[in-house]
């Protein structure tokens, strides 16, 4: 048993440049994570909040430009230990003014190509990811089980074409996928999204890997689908028990699959725990934007009585344009008149308030 | 015991996906053949309203040579045009005025040299865009890859007979070679004969920028799809991926669309290099207002595109597994 | 090593920034050089127009065979009869400006209106189109307009309508993939159900506001293809008849010259057909990058 989390996310940060404003749009600005062994830990928030880039940027996916351009990204698993973002900074130069980052410089061909050699025993084999639009994830020039074939061939010790379909075969079945050997040479088009979904499952499994990232599994798909698909994960998470990163924008999603959750706004995460204690309805979660988040979800007796919905007020903020002291502030409901020049002027840190919980509001602290 | 249901359900999937496939390649030959018709008719058009009247001589020699009846000169138009295009797809294309050949020998023995030349052109002009192609995508805008790009400009804006001229010039007086011997097998450089027709309309042919331009989008288009993502994800190579959608459809398309403006081409280069083509044949039936060589010659041109755009058409349905279900 | 600057250093609004800035500066060195190019060519098509020229481009002197730029006032030298090889550049232009304007408005009104058949009503409209497009690509330019040239009188003017008429395909596809794609956007849907009528939707809105780079784009490449014809054809003999100049004859018959070793004659014009023709292309790739494809994200 390795001690330590299998994957560690310290301070990371991934910038796009936008040519057109000529200002960096601050996707994720500074993400600490920790993935324990066997846990699956979910990360929720609207839209625009950062996560499904801080997934790309472990797996080195980023391709807009600048990308990755700070960060620590600790990787240990039974097989191997490395960094993830190793020599980053030999391939980024940036420079600060009043705290704010104003200057990059990145050598991006030669950090891509760094990354895909550093990442050729990681991807797919130590962490496999399946992503949000299962019909447009899967080559519609080739067959799904062809593809699949292909996941283990690449991934696992099986070297013979004949053993990897079988072995192809059996997880197709795993994934309760009707008709396993009629779907293995259907192309990706003839299939239905639930179906795709679960294929693309089955070849992220089917590679064996120490951790799965799964984006936004759900978000594409019709909801009695969604429903399928979830309890597909549930059964697979006891059956075989892979460590999991759970992203999704759906609470309901993360409060059923996951342990523990992060909660993100702005590129930042602002709450960290257990998802039993944080995502309940039991008050027992601490920032504001999680107990808007939560107040925002119908209730049954809200939907009887076509009563109006909680919406937070205001707009998601935009990553360009970042104010000076808490990101939530603008938007936020809970603010008294003690803490609102700091919530204005300066942007508090995550710290931990419980046991293993952590929060990053000034509610919860002094400066 | 399962099984029996399965194969039953397999065998009727599989009869599903392959007529289909037989079934669109042969709308694509019918549609080939009705813009052929349409062709026939734009030439019959052009010839009809020419005020030198080429047609009562012309179809009076194909009357005469395939001893027929006599049509009366006043007949419609529609009628004359079933005649000539009766009379064409018999292959009786009428006599060149000046040679008093048949013509359809005549185009047959040059087509095949123009072939060579159109499809060895083609190769060349591949050769040098689709790398330069592959490395603009993979790797955006360097220093190296500007200057490829200039080099494709220059090579497309470059009066492709000037390029002729020079390559003439070093061929005489570094090699000694005369192009106007051509087909003399005495000469040590002989070999060089049939190389430098296709280097020069390979180089100028005026669409090196189109095809790096479209070989190059396609390709980005294609590395930036999300199932890229999943295959770069999954450890897989991206190449293998991409290659059916970002090169092979893209190449087939581009040659498709560009066989005519390399057809175009060579009529040039046949002219100064003496090559005994289609498109030196075209230049001097021009000249010689030699009806039905020009008009055969034209026909055969729209062939060669047609045949492009076919086979274009074929890998693209072969390929795609979406076309079935259209 | 690339190197990304934030603009504004205030925890503030990022302002608009200036159009120019935005485009990356090799399209910038395109487009600057394509309106160079432009430049020169309208300006030399005036000179041309009235005859203020240096030299007159038919006067021979014999005193003064191929001689090299610069000498006796003859900028670009004299060809190989004496005659000034500037002016005649100059007076070129003629052969292929207006006839080139008439191919690509031909190309682009009936090319727009193809399309806007085709993509605006669909359906029958659209399959019809389709089949002439094809009909009309099936034919190599240059063997077509030989066989117009046996036919008829080898006139530029006509010789340019044919250029302009199989030009049609290629305009009316990019308009009808502009009026798809902003049917799948349900623009038009919105449109209509505005109640605006038909005429003023395609005119206005779609035409106008959406489609006009592709036009001006599509004028520049046109341009250069008339370029190339005429040029080709008067290289064949067909175009413009000596003594009066075409870049394309000045080539063709400065060709023994230059198998002699006297490049000048041919190489003049030569280059000025590829500078040209470059500068048309540039241009227009130059504005296809700003205006339609979106390099940013």
């Amino acid at each position: 048993m390795t001690a330590g989390p299998v994957l560690k996310i310290e301070n990371l940060r991934t910038f796009f440049y936008s040519r057109s404003k000529q200002a960096f749009s601050r996707a994720v600005d500074g993400v600490d994570l920790a993935l324990e062994k066997g846990e699956t830990l979910g990360i929720v928030g609207e839209s625009g909040s950062g996560k499904s880039v801080t997934a790309l940027s472990v797996m080195g996916l980023v391709t807009a430009e600048p990308g990755v351009v700070s960060g620590k990204i600790g990787l240990k698993t039974d097989g191997i230990q490395k960094n993830l973002l190793q020599n980053i900074e030999d391939y980024v130069n940036m420079t600060q003014n009043n705290g704010r980052i104003m200057h990059v410089s990145k050598d991006n061909r030669g950090w891509q190509r760094h990354v895909d050699r550093h990442l050729r025993g990681v991807r797919g084999k130590e962490i496999a990811m399946i992503f949000q639009n299962p019909k447009a994830s899967m080559n519609p020039f080739s067959s799904v089980g062809r593809q699949i074939q292909e996941a283990v061939l690449l991934n696992t010790s099986i070297k013979n074409p004949r053993e990897a379909k079988e072995r192809a075969l059996y997880w197709l079945e795993q994934v309760k996928i009707d008709s396993p050997q009629l779907r293995y040479d259907n192309n990706p088009f003839g299939l239905s999204g639930g179906m795709c979904q679960r294929a693309m499952i089955a070849m992220a499994l089917s590679s064996e890997p120490s951790v799965l990232i799964a984006d936004e599994p759900t978000t594409g798909l019709d909801a009695t689908i969604q429903s399928k698909i979830v309890s597909l994960l549930a059964e697979l998470k006891s059956s075989v028990g892979v460590t999991t990163l759970l992203i999704s924008h759906d609470i309901d999603v993360i409060k059923t699959l996951s342990d523990r959750v992060a909660v993100m706004y702005g590129g930042r995460v602002l709450e960290y725990g257990p998802s039993r204690d944080i995502l309940s309805k039991v008050d027992n979660e601490k920032h504001p934007y999680t107990a808007a988040l939560l107040a925002s979800i119908p209730t049954a007796r809200q939907i009887r009585e076509k009563s109006y919905l909680q919406a937070i007020k205001g707009d998601v903020i935009d990553t360009i344009n970042l104010p000076r002291g808490c990101r939530f502030y603008p938007r936020c409901r809970q603010v008294t008149d003690q803490i609102r020049e700091q919530c204005k002027q300066r942007e508090p840190d995550l710290r931990e308030i419980a046991s293993n919980q952590s929060v990053r509001c000034w509610l919860y602290f002094d400066a | 015991m399962r099984y029996p249901a399965f194969f039953k359900a397999r065998s009727a999937m599989k009869l599903a996906s392959i007529r289909p496939i037989t079934v669109l390649i042969s709308r694509e030959l019918a549609i080939a053949v009705l813009l052929l018709l349409g062709v026939s008719f734009v030439v019959f058009l052009v010839l009809f309203l020419s005020p030198g009247d080429p047609f009562s001589s012309l179809l009076k020699e194909q009357m005469t040579s395939a001893a027929g009846s006599h049509p009366g000169e006043s007949a419609p138009w529609y009628s004359q045009y079933l005649l000539w295009l009766a009379n064409i797809t018999r292959g009786n294309l009428g006599t060149s005025i000046r040679t008093g050949l048949p013509v359809l020998n005549e185009v047959i023995r040059v087509g095949i040299n123009t072939l060579y030349l159109t499809l060895g052109s083609l190769l060349v002009t591949l050769l040098i865009a689709v790398p330069i192609a592959i490395v603009s995508a993979r790797h955006g805008l360097t220093p190296v890859n500007w200057v490829l790009t200039m080099f494709t400009y220059v090579a497309s804006a470059l009066p492709v007979f000037w390029l002729a001229y020079i390559v003439i010039y070093i061929s005489m007086h570094r090699f000694g070679l005369f192009p106007l011997a051509f087909g003399s097998s005495t000469q040590k450089w002989n070999w060089l004969h049939f190389m430098l027709p296709v280097l020069v309309l390979g180089l100028s042919n005026g669409t090196m920028g189109e095809v790096v331009r479209h070989m190059r989008e396609e390709l980005s288009r294609v590395f930036s799809e999300e199932y890229i993502c999943t295959a770069r994800a999954k450890g897989a190579s991206i190449w293998k991926h991409a290659f059916k959608e970002g090169f092979l459809i893209p190449i087939t398309e581009i040659i498709a669309a560009k066989i005519p403006y390399i057809l175009g081409g060579a009529v040039v280069v046949e002219q100064v290099f003496n090559w005994p083509g289609m498109g030196r044949m075209a230049w001097q039936a021009a000249q010689d207002r030699d009806y039905p060589l020009i008009m055969a010659i034209t026909l055969m041109a729209a062939i060669f595109v047609r045949l492009g755009s076919l086979i274009h058409r074929a890998v693209h349905i072969v390929v795609n597994p979406r076309s079935s279900r259209e | 090593m690339k190197r990304y600057t934030q603009h504004t250093t205030e925890f503030s609004d990022s302002a608009g920034v200036p159009f120019w800035k935005k485009a990356a500066p090799v399209d910038r060195v395109y487009i600057g050089y394509g309106l160079f190019i432009v430049l020169l060519v309208v300006i030399s098509y005036i000179l041309g127009a009235t005859h203020f020229l240096p030299f007159d481009p038919q006067e021979i002197n014999m005193d003064l065979l191929m001689a090299p730029p610069q000498t006796e006032g003859h900028l670009l030298g004299t060809d190989f009869m004496g005659r000034d090889i500037l002016s005649r550049l100059i007076i070129g232009i003629q052969a292929y400006f207006l006839p080139g304007l008439l191919a690509i408005g031909i190309a682009l009104v009936l090319g727009t209106c193809f399309g806007v058949l085709a993509g605006y009503w669909g359906g029958g409209l659209d399959i019809a189109s389709t089949f002439l497009s094809n009909l009309l690509n099936s034919f190599p330019r240059l063997v077509l307009i030989l066989l117009m040239v046996a036919a008829f009188k080898p006139n530029i003017y006509l010789v340019m309508a044919v250029v302009g008429i199989t030009s049609i395909p290629t305009v009316a596809s990019l308009i009808k993939s502009k009026i798809q794609f902003l049917k799948q956007k349900n623009f038009i849907e919105a449109a209509t159900a505005l109640g605006l009528k038909n005429a003023a939707i395609i005119f206005k809105h779609i035409l106008w506001h959406n489609c006009r780079s592709v036009l001006i784009i599509q004028a520049t490449l046109g341009m250069a293809e008339a370029i190339l014809i005429e040029t080709s054809l008067s290289y064949l003999g067909f175009g413009v008849q000596e003594p009066t100049p075409s870049w394309g004859n000045m080539v063709q018959s400065g060709a023994n010259y230059f198998m002699q070793g006297n490049f000048w004659p041919s190489t003049a014009p030569a280059l000025t057909i590829l500078l040209t023709i470059m500068g048309f292309h540039l241009l227009g790739d130059g504005l296809n990058n700003i205006l339609e494809r979106k390099r940013d994200q």
